[in-house]
């Protein structure tokens, strides 16, 4: 079995590659790999270049901030199915604006960004398809942090006093 | 004269004088009489002794936010109108001791209250406070559930109805199908005319009450006259609301209708309208602990659904604005009301209307909520 | 006798606001920061033999010079002599009885309120979403399925809290696992030991496979995530009529009496606070309502 076939059963695996035809499917494969990261170690640092969009097959990658004085935040975890790292589909923003850590085991499928937005740029079907995944990415990441800023759980002195 | 034979249903007339006689009997049974009279330039409930002490030629001239009584310009004893007192005071009292307890050992007892149910005669109920007691009755009395205070005092309580033969400016009892004449749940009921009061009999209580009175039959140009009156006063209503039976759809349907912003600049919160309202039923529960902590005593009193602290959570208010809780009292009042005890808890007596100190009237905020409504 | 009536789980509330029944404080289980357990057990043996209460029921918890406070009871229902309130101390109440200790004795009125429909939805897969203190009220209905485990089909558990150290009953979540219940957690900000999950409950809904036909759903937490937790309920197709939800408002009597806890036209402590959202549909997105 070659490298590619392995990936693009991989990618076959994953619900939303599963709309794309076989030839896209082929084409991505073409610039994905297979990544492994044990627990404990950085997938990627803040600061750093956006060269991947990751999907994660196996383990838990937790997305992460430093802050001074109170070390790496965990803000989320991204389980099995997730997109890790999706601003780099979009060229706005030109570096990792969080780190990325295993904090248990994991697999993940890494695609090159500029491949891919290369791709997307040439063939607008597939584009949507892509940018329209993507989209629904970001909605649910803004949702899940919308509802951590409400802060649910906290005490009420805690809250904001409202009128 | 041959003696009139007086049975349940009996409809028979006294002269007016013979009234006092009437009391007398039921004070004699043990009945505390509480009737109108003026106090403090308004009428207001509390014990009368005879005609006397009742208002004679008074009315009252009410719209929204205005009260003032005036001269009626004869000499009946109960043309007037709402004030702004109603029966709930008597069977649902302000303030109630529930339970006192006393630290005895380290350990709580509890002490028994003196609570001695008094015996009330209701002298002059009219026929929307008839109804409102209904209501009430509904919300004190249920099947899986009734209140022992309220239980006591409307077991004992006599009722001296009154037909309702002069409406006053707020009046919307005929929209609310809940007067002017007073149809059942009675002891006694009165009609007044100029010459004589018309009663009837409604249980054995009431026939008890007048079995010594000197009475006659009706005559038929009485009870023409009481017929008479009774159609005048169905028509003299001060205020409507059409089509009562599509409110409470109608409210709930439009929970963001403009209308609720609009009140809610008005609304001032002050609790007036619940506290005038005869079927308001909201209470709270007030713990008070003495000093050196050694005895206790619960008290239920009344509650107002605007009171900012009503909806009071840990962590904020759920209804947090005027606009919030007037909704909720209207609402509840005009339309959840039925869903909870089967009728609407409004019975068109018009006090909220003309208690409340920003000229708010209920009827017009429905007109109101109706222009620009969702089905 | 008038106090059995009200103490025994089948209550028939004849009496309006009566006295307290008393209970001593035989263990406190501190539980989180600011949340603990009290395990209470009635003075009267007459009345310990005879209480019983169902899950997502609750009791009026009463201490003298305070007043009382509405908590949940997130205790076995099986095991009534022993009563659990898992209280949280946000308010007058509530931090008075922070203050307590084992041997003191504290009121008890109920149970009052509507509970979860477990007997009705036998044979059904189950989802327990639940946040923050929402876990105790449905931590009964855990242990009533735990029970009768045989009666439902796939069992799911999503709870999230604050952070890992506000996760309750942390020490029961491996044994429910080991009972062949599905225990996923998530909290909204995590530390350096954690390695669960960050992220907040309604999303744990995107790592379930759910057969809508054979589901129900539970949830009980603050209201902003109910409401998310039911959206994503409905999108996956589990009815109105099999979504429950546990609501809360200010209560006063317990006894559906006073006009406080009314939500619409239900009285909360009576005919809730579980409640279907077919119920509560019709004005549950109205602010403030």
């Amino acid at each position: 079995m070659s490298k590619d076939q392995t990936l693009q059963e991989i990618l076959m695996a994953i619900p939303w590659f599963q709309q794309l035809s076989r030839d896209h499917l082929d084409l991505l494969a073409g610039f994905s790999h297979l990544v492994e990261v044990p627990q404990g170690k950085d997938l990627f640092k803040e600061g750093e270049a956006e060269d991947y969009l990751y999907v994660v097959i196996n383990g838990r990658i937790s997305i992460e901030i430093f802050a001074p004085g109170r070390g790496r935040l965990s803000i989320y975890t991204a389980e099995p199915l997730d997109v890790v790292g999706w601003s780099s589909v979009t060229p706005v923003v030109r570096q990792r604006t969080a780190s990325a850590r295993a904090v248990l085991d994991s697999r993940l499928i890494a695609m090159d960004a500029v491949s891919l937005r290369r791709l997307c740029e040439g063939d607008c079907a597939l584009g949507c398809i892509v940018m329209r995944r993507i989209a629904n990415v970001v909605a649910q990441r803004l949702l899940v942090t919308r509802l951590q800023l409400l802060d649910l759980f906290a005490n009420p002195e805690q809250h904001e006093v409202h009128a | 004269m041959p003696e009139i034979k007086l049975y349940l249903g009996s409809r028979v007339a006294i002269r007016k004088p013979e009234f006092d006689r009437l009391l007398a009997n039921l004070a004699q049974a043990g009945y505390q009489t509480i009737g109108p009279r003026v106090k403090d330039a308004a009428v207001v409930y509390g014990p009368i002794g005879g005609l006397r002490d009742l208002p004679q030629g008074v009315t009252s001239e009410q719209t929204a936010g205005y009260y003032r009584l005036k001269p009626s310009g004869n000499e009946r004893y109960f043309d007037l109108t709402a004030g702004p007192q109603s029966w709930k005071q008597y069977l649902f009292p302000a303030r109630s001791e529930l339970f006192k307890l006393a630290k005895e050992n380290g350990n709580w007892r509890e002490e028994l209250l003196n609570q001695a149910t008094p015996k009330y005669a209701f002298i002059g109920v009219r026929a929307c406070e008839l109804s409102a007691i209904e209501v009430q009755d509904r919300v004190f009395l249920r099947d899986d559930f009734s209140d022992p205070i309220y239980r006591q005092r409307r077991e004992q309580v006599f009722i001296l109805a009154v037909d309702c033969l002069h409406p006053g400016g707020t009046c919307f009892c005929v929209s609310m199908g809940s007067g002017p004449a007073a149809k059942q749940g009675f002891d006694l009921k009165l009609t007044e005319l100029d010459e004589v009061f018309l009663l009837e009999v409604g249980t054995q209580a009431g026939l008890d009450a007048i079995q010594d009175l000197s009475v006659e039959s009706l005559a038929i140009k009485w009870q023409e006259d009481a017929a008479r009156c009774l159609a005048e006063a169905a028509r003299s209503m001060g205020r409507f609301i059409p089509d009562i039976k599509s409110v409470p759809d109608l409210l709930l349907n439009n929970l963001d209708h403009a209308e609720w912003d609009e009140v809610a600049t008005r609304c001032l919160n002050c609790t007036n309208c619940t506290q005038v309202c005869p079927t308001c039923f909201c209470w709270d529960v007030e713990d008070a602990t003495t000093l050196d902590g050694k005895t206790t005593q619960r008290s239920r009193v009344w509650d107002s659904c605007f009171n900012p602290a009503f909806s009071g959570l840990a962590g904020g208010n759920i209804r947090p604005n005027t606009k919030a809780r007037y909704r909720q009292w209207l609402t509840h009042k005009m339309s959840t009301w039925v869903d909870q005890f089967g009728v609407l808890g409004c019975v068109g007596c018009g006090r909220c209307i003309t208690w409340c100190p920003a000229n708010i009237d209920i009827t017009e905020e429905i007109k109101a909520i109706r222009v620009g409504a969702r089905e | 006798m008038k106090d059995l009536a009200v103490a025994s789980g089948t209550a028939t509330r004849s009496e309006a606001l009566i006295a307290p029944l008393w209970a001593k404080i035989i263990e406190i289980a501190p539980e989180a920061a600011g949340v603990s357990t009290y395990w209470l057990e009635f003075e009267d043996k007459a009345v310990r033999d005879r209480y019983r209460f169902a899950p997502g029921q609750f009791n009026m918890v009463y201490l003298p010079g305070y007043g009382e406070a509405a908590i949940s009871i997130s205790s076995h229902p099986g095991r009534p002599e022993r009563i659990g309130h898992t209280v949280r101390f946000v308010g007058n109440v509530t931090r008075a009885i922070s203050r307590l200790k084992r041997g003191d004795v504290l009121g008890l009125r109920g149970p009052f309120g509507v509970g979860w429909p477990l007997a009705d939805h036998q044979g059904r897969d189950v989802v327990i979403a639940a946040g923050g203190i929402g876990l105790a009220p449905l931590r009964p209905a855990i242990y009533h399925i735990l029970n009768h485990r045989a009666d439902y089909g796939k069992v799911t558990i999503i709870y999230g809290a604050r952070t890992p150290s506000d996760l309750l009953f942390r020490g029961e979540y491996d044994a429910w696992s080991e009972k062949g219940m599905e225990v996923l957690i998530t909290v909204d900000r995590g530390d350096e030991d954690w390695t669960g999950q960050v992220g907040v409950v309604p999303i744990l809904f995107y790592r379930l496979r759910l057969e809508a036909e054979r589901s129900m759903l539970l949830t009980c937490g603050p209201e902003i995530m109910m409401r998310f937790v039911v959206f994503e309920g409905l999108a996956r197709r589990i009815p109105q009529e099999r979504i429950f939800l546990s609501m809360e408002r200010n209560m006063k009597c317990g006894q559906g009496f006073c006009g406080h806890c009314q939500l619409g036209p239900y009285f909360i402590c009576k005919e809730g606070p579980v409640f279907r959202f077919d119920q509560l549909a019709g004005f549950f997105n109205v602010e403030n309502f």
